[in-house]
């Protein structure tokens, strides 16, 4: 679940004004954090957690089609019915589904601005409360 | 005994009364105290009142009005269902609401609230439509009062869509009832497996206006952008309050009127796969649930098309789950509106460390939304799903709602999550999220736990009670259903593990996304300018003729009557003379010849 380690850029604008830009991945328990953080995520910044989770998700994907093998009565007379087809379809979806997101972004995305200009920050009643 | 005396009464009475009564009592309230019995005792009273229903189906309150038959309150099975999610949503948003100070949205919220669910439970067409309507006002003060520019005009634009979609009600209204000689729902068709759904005949002009208005108010393609342009520009409880009701009514209204309609079934699928590609590209995390609940209303819209008791059992069922999970979604970007300002997904990330109670909501309602098994979304959509796989000539149908299912996991149950409180760090520290929004958020996780573990309670609100419960017997947990989505889900998050670690997962970008609302945002006003011009040609070149003229008067005058002009020449009085004689012996020579 870290960004770092896909290599996520997204808003690291040096203007931005940031408090505490972890140079690396953040250790554990660092200062401020909440103690309910620390005890549910904080083992998802290990170096390890992103490849793990792949392998995880890998071989727990594959074990659900080896048991949809042996329990599940499936037919070849429709392609639904075939062992792992949720699988396929799934993996394949999600992929067209966000691939597509690089072409259209291209295509449709406009400036912030295209609409009208967007209202200020603070400008909003109730930011004070 | 005074109590039974009063539930007795009070049980005869259209329980979104009590909520609307309970908005005036917020309107004026100025303590705290006062504002919490308001927010939350008139859903807690119109609760009571759904717990203790009078007998299914009959009309309890029959007025005449103007001479029309007016059927006030009629809970059957269908209504129940969803009067139960509107009163389970209105209390969760009373509760998410205390920290804000804000009569308007309290009194608007529990309005638009009451009205929606006095309007499920109106057994007549005209009190229908005006329910309906009140319902829209008060949804469009939601919108205003988060008094921004922006926020204005996407009021007014949200006022002008939800109008025409009013309007096409009401004459449809007026002129089905007419046809019929009846307003009353009862009377207009007739039971289907014990519940009155699919009353009204679509060959009839007024229908076709009542299916028209009732699209545009669940969002249909084409007219969904009134969705994703007004929810984001709410405030952080404004947008919790708005998004259980317009769409859910919507979903209820077409059960109601069109259930079984074939062309639905088209129109829910598309519904289902075309928002999925506008949330890939939003950046704004708002904006993507917006998109997500157009998603998750195709869902249901198709199932209302299919037809089937198990179809439409899994129509209402996600319709109130949805309340649930997707309001808990929004519930969990309304904190960090709150906290941060912002909800656009370029300026989050890391917030988990701060917002951990926060991040776990959304953790939840993104499983449930995600139809994770034994969470809520698992529960109410499996019966869509399985009516669309068993249905005649369905597989197509089946397949887009499939793919729709893989991507509503990634923008609502991947996306939203990662983005605002994993993936880059963005080095803001909010704090947590103010005590009532966590508790509103608790309970609604709470909900989406009770419904996916222990579905029995849950189906037994269901329209079509005995096949739901024999779904839930049979098909709901059975091996196959249970392996097959977790497949699906497994591989998909996979998949989505893979694009980002391969680093072909689009990053996100600030800037808005073109929509169909180009049209009347860029569009239309650029025709009319560009059809307006030469047609207001001859206007613009007599005018510049006319100016160009009364400069040319203006600046003869001016050399004439100047101070150094023609008239103020000094003349010698030789001249004088002779010009005097010569107008002397003009006049003499007209009087003596005329």
């Amino acid at each position: 679940m870290t960004g770092d380690k896909t290599g996520d850029k997204t808003g690291d604008k040096p203007g931005e004004k940031s408090p505490a830009q972890p140079q690396g991945p953040a250790r554990l328990g660092e200062a401020g954090e909440h103690p309910l953080s620390i005890l549910l995520f904080s083992w998802m910044r290990s170096q390890l957690f992103f490849r793990g989770l792949m392998a995880l998700l890998a071989a727990g994907g594959g074990a659900l089609i080896a048991f949809e093998f042996i329990l599940v009565r499936h037919s070849y007379a429709s392609i639904d019915s075939l062992p792992g087809f949720f699988g396929v379809f799934g993996f394949v979806a999600l992929s067209l589904a966000v691939l597509s997101g690089w072409p259209l972004g291209k295509l449709m995305r406009r400036p912030e601005d295209y609409y009208e200009k967007p209202a200020k920050r603070g400008e909003e009643a109730g930011n004070d409360r | 005994m005074t109590v039974d005396r009063l539930l007795d009464f009070a049980v005869t009475i259209n329980p979104g009364f009590f909520v609307i009564a309970a908005a005036l009592i917020a309107a004026l309230a100025k303590d705290v105290a006062t504002r919490a019995v308001a927010l939350l005792g008139g859903p807690a009273i119109a609760l009571v009142v759904l717990l203790y229903p009078p007998v299914a189906g009959m009309e309890v309150s029959r007025e005449t009005f103007l001479g029309f038959d007016l059927a006030l309150y009629r809970p059957d099975s269908l209504s129940l269902t969803f009067g139960f999610g509107f009163v389970l949503a209105a209390m969760l948003g009373g509760i998410y609401s205390l920290h804000r100070r804000d009569r308007m949205q309290d009194s608007a919220g529990l309005v638009y609230a009451g009205s929606a669910l006095a309007a499920v439970f109106a057994g007549d067409l005209i009190s229908l439509v005006l329910f309906a309507e009140l319902a829209t006002l008060a949804s469009a003060v939601l919108v205003f009062a988060r008094r921004t520019g922006p926020a204005y005009r996407a009021g007014l634009r949200y006022l002008a869509i939800q109008s025409i979609a009013g309007l096409a009600l009401l004459a449809g209204a007026a002129l089905y009832g007419i046809e019929k000689n009846t307003f009353v729902l009862a009377e207009l068709g007739g039971l289907w497996n014990g519940v009155l759904v699919g009353v009204l005949d679509l060959s009839q002009p007024g229908a076709m206006l009542i299916f028209a208005g009732v699209g545009m108010k669940a969002a249909f393609p084409l007219v969904h952008n009134w969705l994703t342009d007004a929810y984001p520009n709410t405030t952080e409880t404004g947008g919790v309050v708005m998004s259980p009701y317009t769409t859910t009514l919507a979903v209820y209204l077409l059960m109601r009127f069109f259930a079984g309609v074939d062309g639905l079934i088209w129109i829910g699928a598309a519904m289902t796969v075309y928002p999925v590609f506008f949330a890939v590209m939003e950046n704004d995390l708002k904006k993507v649930l917006s998109y997500s609940t157009n998603n998750q209303i195709g869902f249901m819209v198709c199932a209302v098309g299919i037809g089937t008791p198990l179809a439409l059992n899994g129509a209402a069922a996600h319709a109130v789950a949805h309340i649930i999970f997707k309001g808990l979604l929004f519930m969990t970007m309304g904190a960090v509106q709150l906290r941060l300002g912002t909800t656009k997904a370029t300026e989050l990330g890391g917030l988990h460390r701060t917002m951990p109670w926060t991040a776990l909501a959304c953790l939840i309602g993104a499983a449930s939304i995600s139809a994770l098994p034994f969470f809520a979304g698992y529960s109410s959509k499996a019966m869509i799903m399985t009516a669309a796989e068993t249905g005649p000539n369905l597989f197509p149908v089946w397949l887009a709602l499939l793919f729709a299912s893989a991507g509503v996991l990634e923008h609502s149950g991947i996306k939203i999550p990662f983005f605002a409180f994993f993936s880059h760090d963005s080095g803001k520290r909010p704090q947590e999220a103010p005590f009532n929004m966590l508790l509103a958020m608790g309970l609604s996780a709470a909900l989406c736990l009770a419904i996916g573990f222990s579905p029995g309670w849950f189906y037994r609100l269901m329209p079509f009670r005995d096949q739901a419960l024999e779904y839930l017997a049979l098909d709901l947990f059975s091996t196959a259903h249970v392996i097959q989505q977790l497949e699906l889900l497994a591989f998909a998050v996979l998949a989505f593990m893979a694009l980002k670690w391969a680093r072909l997962y689009p990053p996100e970008r600030p800037g808005v996304i073109l929509d169909v609302e180009w049209l009347w945002r860029k569009g239309a006003p650029g025709l009319i300018s560009a059809v307006a011009w030469p047609a207001g040609a001859p206007v613009r070149v007599l005018g510049a003729a006319t100016a160009w003229s009364i400069a040319r008067v203006l600046v003869l005058a001016r050399q004439v009557f100047a101070a150094d002009g023609l008239v103020a020449r000094k003349l010698p009085l030789s001249a004088t003379a002779v010009w005097t004689l010569a107008i002397l012996g003009i006049v003499t020579a007209i009087s003596l010849f005329s």
